[in-house]
């Protein structure tokens, strides 16, 4: 059954999850003027490998991509679909260690940072267990609850700004070489990686996801600028989340609640969650490809024990940060990598089966 | 006499309802066997001298009077006379050419006729409701839809208990696939015997037993029958029991009544908001009051979060114990109105609800804002359609309390992604839950 609405709102708010955490952060420590530039520019990338993938996966047909490279050759599977198993596994540990950094410190001050993983971490198994069309039905609902949350906050964090902070319009192309700059990536890297695993059992078509796509630039471009045009360049480039701090100073007057940062938090949360139980799910793909004969069920358990295992082993903040920044040689390799061999096998497997 | 007839006394020996008459017809002599409490006999045997007289007029043979009795099937076997006797047809044995006709008689009225409906409330809508007789459920259905396309198949389950099932089902717009399954469990299982629904959903259909939101969406109604079954639904009727079930059931069955639709379409929109807003309420509403006791008070506003912990002052124990000790009472309250006569309810609700309620809070065990939240939840526990889901509503509000307790707001989260996940996961034979029905799909199946 054709599901592409589905696959589409999942896309998006997978991508709302994440964009509003670090990325912000990111953008605003990596130039100090015209930051639209290298949001446009890591966008049009995104926009870029992401169609290249999609064509790849259509060409291929009704199939995931751990089909196709273990058709190409074991060579291949071990080259793009290992790497690609270690950074969901990285992806895994870096949101749930972060978000649960996160909220101890907005809400959960008394609450061990241990529990707060534990239970990020059931949440998206359970989901998982599920199995990957169950998921997309949660997200559905999910999204009904939460999307309305995150428009009605996100609308009103325009209430401080001041839009004469946008100029500078142009800047220096000097962020290209920031490491923030390339740290942002991550937004990007991690949320369309999923597609290609979902495809005999969720059927979508592409021009959905490429609109879902198109219509999370705003989001891309205001979580930057919010911070930027409320409290200018100099003082946003201060904070670690720039985006949340700028959200804890609008006041809604008939609102009955102080803080609304937790409420967008908690819908962000709770869009992470599907993203974390879409990646343990691609692993666990990957992994049962690798080795069958470990059941599924066992897998979906075994691999968020060791993301909590090494969770724990994270002893600060700091190391988070070290982390991230060594994941993005690798972020890197399968944004261009997996798209880029995704097409060309697909393509070179449909001009031999037109041969044949 | 026959060897068959004397097995049947045998078999009848201990019911002092069974009775056997002799009579002639037509110069023969003959046998009525059948069972009283079923066949109401005098208007019986008026019926057969009506005939008989008529046969006597028209100089009919009396195998041509057999014909007029009933069906004369002589490979009919002792098990089949058995079980049509239980049935409350009537047996009726010639001598002569030891021959027999299963008759329909004139049956006992042991069926109520059609009332208004007991458990559900219309709004504006058709007011006759099912009853226990599986023919006159399947009736009204087909009164409320006029249709070529609609399809009953009829199974008798059970060896040792009969029961009738009937399926009903909307050709051209139901799955096929899904009926050839229940169809399917329905001949792989014929012999098992069916008491009740938990029974029928687990040994007849292989529905999982320990699911939290039946399968089955249940209705006294014919009007939403037959709107399910145009929906593409298939439509369930067991004997004696005044349901109809609907398969699959879905989500959207808890927020929408066929009959909104004769209320104009932002009326109905109203309404429907109203039900969902209902079924968030009961989630949410006591897991933020935990949250927001014992957790997180910095989220709201200091006024509103000085307030509030002045109607908590001299509550001895923690928010969670006091909200798990009044919904007890609560539950409480609610299991004794439905076991009490109608007459003694009312009296019940007011002292459970608001002597008890007004007693705990001067005593000071429970704050004045527990009680209002209480409230709230119960009646917004009531609005979504259909008891079973009001009653799936009203246990998942307790996973959502005792996260709250813990992760504070993040637990009210983290209870609702649950329930979600939860609702996400449910399918009986591969139709999801939680999906639309939607008209385009329904078009392309059958």
């Amino acid at each position: 059954m054709d599901k592409s609405w589905q696959v589409a709102l999942m896309y998006f708010i997978v991508h709302l999850g994440l964009i509003f955490f670090m990325y912000p952060g990111d953008i605003i420590a990596s130039t100090q003027d015209g930051h639209w530039i290298p949001i446009v520019l890591g966008f049009a990338l995104h926009l870029a490998a992401l169609s290249l993938y999609l064509k790849g996966l259509f060409n291929w047909g009704n199939n995931d991509i751990i089909a196709l490279y273990m058709k190409a050759g074991k060579g291949y599977a071990v080259l793009f679909l290992l790497p690609l198993a270690v950074y969901f596994f990285m992806a895994c540990i870096t949101v749930v260690r972060c978000s649960a950094e996160i909220m101890t410190i907005v809400m959960l001050s008394s609450t061990p940072l241990w529990a707060v993983m534990l239970t990020f971490l059931l949440i998206p198994t359970y989901f998982a267990l599920k199995g990957i069309t169950s998921i997309f039905r949660t997200g559905v609902l999910i999204g009904m609850m939460n999307v309305p949350i995150i428009l009605f906050f996100f609308s009103f964090s325009f209430q401080n700004i001041d839009w004469r902070y946008v100029f500078p319009m142009i800047g220096k192309a000097s962020f290209l070489t920031e490491p923030s700059y390339l740290e942002s990536f991550f937004v990007f890297a991690g949320g369309f990686l999923f597609l290609g695993f979902i495809q005999p059992h969720v059927a979508f078509r592409k021009r959905y996801v490429i609109l879902a796509a198109i219509a999370l630039l705003p989001f891309f471009i205001f979580s930057v600028y919010i911070p930027l045009l409320t409290f200018g360049q100099s003082t946003a480039s201060t904070f670690n989340f720039p985006f949340i701090v700028s959200l804890d100073t609008i006041s809604i007057t008939w609102l009955m609640f102080e803080r609304i940062t937790v409420f967008l938090l908690l819908s962000l949360i709770s869009f992470l969650m599907l993203f974390l139980s879409l990646s343990l799910w691609s692993t666990m793909r990957i992994v049962h490809a690798g080795i069958p004969a470990l059941k599924p069920r066992y897998l979906l358990v075994s691999i968020p024990v060791l993301v909590y295992v090494v969770c724990l082993a994270i002893p600060s903040w700091t190391d988070i940060v070290k982390l991230f920044w060594w994941n993005t040689y690798l972020r890197f390799y399968i944004m261009a990598a997996i798209p880029l061999s995704t097409y060309f096998l697909a393509s070179r497997s449909k001009k031999r089966m037109v041969r044949s | 006499m026959n060897q068959q007839i004397q097995k049947l006394r045998d078999q009848f020996s201990e019911n002092d309802d069974f009775f056997m008459l002799q009579d002639s017809f037509l110069g023969t002599p003959v046998v009525l066997l059948g069972l009283k409490s079923l066949i109401d006999v005098v208007p019986m045997k008026l019926s057969l001298q009506t005939y008989h007289a008529a046969a006597i007029e028209s100089h009919i043979t009396l195998d041509a009077f057999k014909k007029v009795l009933g069906e004369a099937d002589e490979a009919v076997g002792a098990h089949e006379i058995y079980g049509s006797i239980l049935n409350g047809k009537l047996f009726i044995y010639f001598e002569a050419d030891d021959s027999f006709v299963i008759m329909d008689p004139i049956p006992r009225a042991l069926n109520r006729s059609i009332e208004t409906p007991i458990n559900e409330n219309v709004m504006q809508g058709s007011q006759s409701a099912f009853t226990e007789d599986i023919a006159t459920n399947v009736g009204l259905v087909r009164k409320q839809l006029q249709s070529d396309h609609l399809r009953v198949h009829t199974h008798t389950i059970g060896t040792e208990e009969a029961k009738d099932v009937a399926l009903v089902y909307y050709e051209g717009r139901a799955d096929m696939d899904f009926i050839r399954r229940i169809e399917r469990q329905f001949a792989q299982n014929k012999n098992k015997t069916i008491e009740n629904l938990q029974q029928f959903s687990k040994e007849i259909l292989g529905f999982p037993t320990w699911s939290m939101v039946s399968k089955f969406n249940q209705t006294e109604l014919p009007q939403e029958a037959a709107h399910s079954l145009r929906k593409g639904r298939v439509l369930l009727f067991v004997d004696r029991l005044p349901l109809a079930l609907v398969t699959p059931g879905m989500l959207w069955d808890a927020f929408c009544l066929d009959s909104d639709r004769n209320f104009p379409l932002p009326l109905m929109l109203f309404l429907r908001t109203v039900r969902v807003l209902g079924a968030l309420a009961t989630l949410i509403l006591p897991g933020l009051y935990v949250a927001l006791v014992s957790v997180n008070p910095e989220v709201l506003r200091i006024e509103m979060a000085l307030s509030i912990a002045q109607t908590r002052a001299g509550v001895p124990y923690p928010a969670i114990i006091e909200i798990i000790f009044m919904f007890v009472v609560i539950e409480l309250t609610i299991e004794a109105s439905f076991r009490l006569p109608k007459t003694i309810g009312p009296t019940i609700t007011m002292v459970g609800g608001i002597i008890l309620g007004q007693a705990a809070v001067q005593a000071k065990l429970v704050s004045n804002l527990l009680i209002i939240i209480l409230a709230a939840t119960t009646i917004a526990n009531s609005t979504i359609i259909g008891l079973q889901q009001s009653l799936a509503l009203r246990i998942s509000k307790y996973v959502v309390v005792v996260l709250a307790s813990m992760f504070g707001v993040l637990g009210i989260l983290e209870g609702m992604l649950l329930i979600c996940g939860y609702l996400g996961s449910l399918t009986a034979y591969g139709i999801p839950f939680v999906g639309f029905p939607n008209a385009k799909s329904e078009a392309n199946r059958g």
